[in-house]
């Protein structure tokens, strides 16, 4: 490695495409990547450019060294981990940049592309909107235009490397889709790698402190899209069942661990007409599924999923990707009537000297009412009739927090509602817990689904009834009816019109809203979820008996053959030499009956010459020929000199 | 970029092992198409084509993609390989079509001194209407420059032989290739085209002075020349005789210069192949080159007289590619090569 680390513009027709390519495909993960490295990136590719631009040397082996290790300290120091999206996609982008700076031949630059790839890979891998399509096949134009800008010969046009890339890119296209429909999907993954994005995670959390939080965010981000079977439930009746708290410790409630205190499966008896559904869930990063309020474990068509003791559904893996799933729900249930010793106390547990107003009110409450039902029909009424309020917005609450809940600030959502309810129902010796999911959920008209977003997210309570089982109580409807007869659906759009002083536009935009959302659903069912399953229904629809993944390799490979020999046949029409002239076909004739071989670069004339004598043909044959061809060749248009060449070399 | 691979790369490891294999695969190549006229168009059926280190690179990545993608069970990661993989399919096809139809023609070589690179000269015919890109010309040691051909355009490609021996060069076969259009398949043809340049004898670097210049009557002017019928002064050549060199002129100017004597209109010179001092046959041809050389540059009538053919004192380019051709090939079958 001798001193030739000089540059000498040779890249300058290449370097920028490749930068714009390695930009273009760094550009979605921006937002996840800490600043820096966005920033040593730009700052490296201006600094490369700028080196070719002055012709000066690249930066020394020792600098770049130095540089990249301390890049990766610094990859390390911010995820303290190198797998995973996140961290990999950062040392992409470090592995880009420093590769900038060391790049010097014309070829180098091909490893710049391969990592551009994986850049647009990795990216399609952290998350998959409308866009990304488009967005990926723009990324594969720009990274084939610059592949072809460092291959082609120098001083081509950026035109018509454009053209060109363009060009076999449509080519490739029916290829790229004949392989996608076909290529056979497997349900299970090979391995697990960790999907930590650096995105907060989205949904529910696994605990539930009233107070802590003052503000619930309201966010408008699907939760799932549910496409029922036949006709849509009431609104009272969508309860979206995920995780059920269980433990009480003065403040937070949290779940047992569903594989873990699973002892005791509670039996469920399913009674009425079943309604059976699609679900299409966002990622969470939680291994909760959610179904309606009571699903029947055996429905749920999602692999290596299971019902917790609580009847709560989840899957072994966190859910990292939209999955989709099918599930039947009986709205008519009932769960155990009887409640073993043990299991009693467990849902009466509540720590002993903790909000100590509230449990005095509560055995005060319950010796009044005389009965369980009675007692729960007081509290409920205790939350209509007396001064609560449901606000998004309540008063922070310290230690204690049901009873300054309760008796002092009296302002809350359903978290507070519901944890406060339980612990009074405990406190009175009924034997209660929390279920979190999401209730109700909006009709799409367009696309016929029901759309439950993360504010549709919800608490509520189940209570255990002598001789009834587990039912569901809901205090927040106590405190506000409309809530759950009506969902917030509309709510939302309706305040911002009002907000700006005009109604229309915020009709139009809920509208469109829609029209994008049922967009969506399909893109998600039909391109993003092609799985197994669709991918079945889809070969069957084709045509295709009993489809299975040998039946559907063999349709691939021969589709994918037809398609190459569609495109071979094309480009060889387009490298077709154009028609060859009848006169020189004639003369050529002509040529090989005189059985002498023309020199090369020899005219007619001069081969005339030489051919005088030397062949059968009789002289002035030879020369009227040559002439006549000369003719019918370079002289005017001249449609008898033509006739004539072909009736005497026919005559031959 | 000297040396390319044809078609195994030199991995460095038992290159004796690839050229063995490359020998093989030529010697079938050409036991395959025969003998190709001077003008030949490319036939589907001869252009080859093989993955680049780049293309290996490129499928193994496509590779890795698409477990990826299984893994992830992500549609749109999936179309990211397919469309890549595609690529790869669709690159291959142009990249062989992108030779096949062109028409080469050889377009000659010039005589070269042995030592010196023959170059030998192809003329390649785009007739298609469309354009052909990074079209290159190769030997086995040798690369011309990376060209372009628009619709119906003809370029030359020069390739340099180098020789080292007088005689004939012959160039048994050579290559076209393209990397076109990613450098993903290297797509060639071979051809065979019974290609043979000449090759001069090298001119010795320190030839004796050449026989004196005779007149018409034969008689010999040795010494008494220099004093009657001076010329003028020419720069001084190799061979040149150290009497003649104007010495004095040196002092004046430091340009060392012949003085040139001219007899008369019919001196000429005769050079002898049994006559010129040295024992060796090539170096005896190396001296002749020289003289030859020398007397062209001067215009002066020269003979040669070789065993079994005399060329009579004239000058001129016909006279001087006659007799190097005949220095050429001096005992050489002519038939050969």
């Amino acid at each position: 490695m001798a001193k030739a680390r000089g540059t000498d513009g040779s890249l300058l027709e290449s370097l920028p495409w490749t930068l714009f390519a390695l930009m273009f495909s760094l550009a979605p993960h921006i937002q996840f990547l800490p600043w820096w490295i966005t920033a040593a990136f730009i700052i490296c590719g201006i600094w490369r450019f700028s080196i070719e631009k002055r012709r000066r040397p690249i930066p020394s082996t020792w600098f770049r060294g130095a540089l990249a290790l301390l890049c990766f300290l610094g990859v390390l120091a911010t995820y303290s981990t190198v797998s995973g999206v996140g961290p990999g996609s950062a040392l992409l982008a470090i592995m880009a940049a420093l590769k900038l700076l060391e790049t010097l031949k014309r070829r180098d630059q091909f490893v710049l592309l391969f990592i551009s790839i994986f850049l647009v890979m990795s990216s399609l891998l952290r998350e998959q909107y409308l866009w990304s399509l488009p967005y990926l096949l723009v990324a594969v134009f720009l990274i084939m235009t610059a592949w072809l800008r460092i291959s082609s010969a120098t001083g081509q046009k950026a035109r018509r490397s454009f053209s060109t890339s363009g060009r076999l890119v449509m080519y490739a296209a029916p290829l790229a889709i004949a392989m996608w429909i076909f290529f056979p999907r497997i349900a299970t993954p090979f391995w697990a790698v960790p999907m930590d994005t650096g995105t907060g995670t989205s949904g529910i959390s696994d605990t539930m402190s009233p107070g802590d939080i003052g503000l619930l965010s309201l966010s408008d981000a699907v939760a799932f899209r549910v496409d029922f079977k036949g006709d849509v439930p009431e609104p009272r009746d969508l309860y979206w069942r995920g995780l059920v708290l269980t433990l009480f410790n003065g403040r937070t409630w949290s779940g047992n661990d569903p594989f873990d205190g699973a002892r005791v499966h509670e039996n469920v008896v399913y009674g009425g007409r079943p309604v059976e559904y699609q679900i299409t869930m966002e990622p969470t990063r939680q291994p909760w599924v959610f179904a309606l309020d009571m699903p029947l474990s055996s429905s749920v068509t999602l692999p290596r999923t299971f019902m917790g003791p609580q009847q709560q559904l989840a899957r072994a893996r966190p859910i990292d990707q939209r999955i989709s799933y099918e599930a039947t729900s009986y709205l008519d249930y009932r769960t155990d009537v009887h409640l073993t010793q043990f299991a009693r106390s467990f849902y009466e547990r509540i720590p002993d000297g903790s909000n100590p107003r509230t449990q005095e009110l509560a055995i005060r409450m319950r010796n009044a009412a005389g009965s369980d039902p009675a007692f729960i029909e007081a509290v409920l009424m205790r939350f209509h009739e007396q001064e609560y309020y449901y606000t998004l917005e309540p008063p922070p609450l310290g230690s204690n927090s049901v009873d300054r809940f309760l008796f002092d600030t009296r302002q809350g959502f359903c978290e507070h509602y519901a944890s406060a309810f339980a612990v009074m129902m405990r406190a009175a010796g009924v034997p209660a817990r929390v279920v979190l999911g999401y209730q109700g959920g909006e009709l799409n008209p367009m696309g016929g689904h029901l759309i439950v977003r993360q504010s549709d997210a919800h608490a509520w309570n189940e209570v255990w009834l002598e001789g009834v089982g587990w039912r569901r109580v809901d205090p927040t409807s106590a405190v506000a009816p409309e809530r759950i007869e009506i969902g917030r659906g509309g709510s939302m759009f309706d305040g911002v019109g009002a907000a700006w002083g005009f109604d229309m536009p915020s009709a139009l935009l809920h509208k469109v809203t829609l029209y994008w959302d049922a967009m969506n659903a399909t893109w998600n069912e039909w391109v993003l979820g092609y799985g197994p399953e669709n991918q079945n229904k889809f070969m069957e629809w084709l045509g295709m008996d009993d489809p299975d993944w040998r039946k559907m390799m063999l349709t691939m490979i021969a589709v994918v053959i037809g398609l190459v020999l569609l495109i071979s046949l094309a480009l060889s029409l387009r490298y077709r030499p154009p028609k060859r002239d009848r006169a020189a076909i004639l003369y050529t004739r002509f040529v090989r009956k005189t059985g002498i071989e023309p020199a090369t670069g020899e005219t007619p004339a001069l081969f005339a010459v030489r051919v005088d004598g030397e062949s059968a043909i009789p002289t002035e044959t030879v020369n009227s020929i040559t002439s006549t061809y000369l003719d019918a060749r370079y002289g005017p248009l001249n449609p008898q000199a033509l006739q004539r060449l072909e009736s005497e070399v026919r005559k031959l | 970029m000297s040396s390319i691979p044809w078609p195994f790369p030199k991995l460095g490891i038992k290159p004796a092992l690839t050229n063995a294999a490359n020998r093989r695969v030529s010697q079938w190549a050409r036991k395959r198409q025969g003998i190709d006229s001077t003008v030949t168009r490319l036939r589907p059926g001869r252009v080859y084509i093989l993955p680049t280190g780049v293309g290996l690179v490129f499928g193994l990545m496509v590779f890795a993609m698409l477990l990826g993608s299984m893994n992830y069970n992500n549609n749109l990661s999936f179309v990211l390989t397919f469309i890549l993989a595609g690529l790869g399919f669709v690159a291959m096809h142009q990249c062989q079509r992108n030779l096949v139809g062109l028409e080469l023609s050889f377009a000659g070589v010039e005589p070269v001194f042995a030592g010196q690179a023959a170059q030998f000269r192809v003329a390649i015919t785009n007739h298609s209407k469309n354009a052909r890109h990074g079209i290159r010309l190769y030997t086995d040691d040798s690369v011309s420059e990376l060209q372009d051909l628009m619709p119906g355009e003809s370029k030359v490609f020069v390739l340099a032989v180098m020789t080292d021996k007088r005689g004939r060069i012959p160039l048994h076969r050579f290559g076209i290739r393209t990397l076109f259009p990613f450098e993903l398949f290297r797509s060639w043809a071979w051809l065979h085209m019974n290609l043979s340049g000449l090759v001069y004898p090298h001119p010795a670097d320190h030839a004796p002075p050449p026989p004196p210049t005779q007149t018409a009557h034969g008689h010999r002017q040795h010494d008494a020349r220099g004093e009657e019928d001076f010329a003028g002064l020419r720069k001084f050549h190799v061979g040149d005789s150290p009497r003649h060199v104007a010495w004095k002129a040196y002092a004046r100017s430091g340009q060392l210069l012949s003085k040139q004597f001219s007899g008369a209109d019919t001196s000429s010179q005769w050079f002898d192949f049994s006559t010129v001092p040295s024992d060796d046959v090539e170096q005896r041809l190396s001296i002749l080159t020289n003289w030859i050389i020398n007397a062209d540059r001067t215009r002066e009538d020269y003979g040669l007289r070789m065993p079994g053919a005399e060329f009579s004192p004239s000058h001129g380019d016909t006279q001087r590619r006659q007799c190097l051709e005949t220095l050429a090939l001096f005992g050489l079958d002519n038939n050969s090569g």
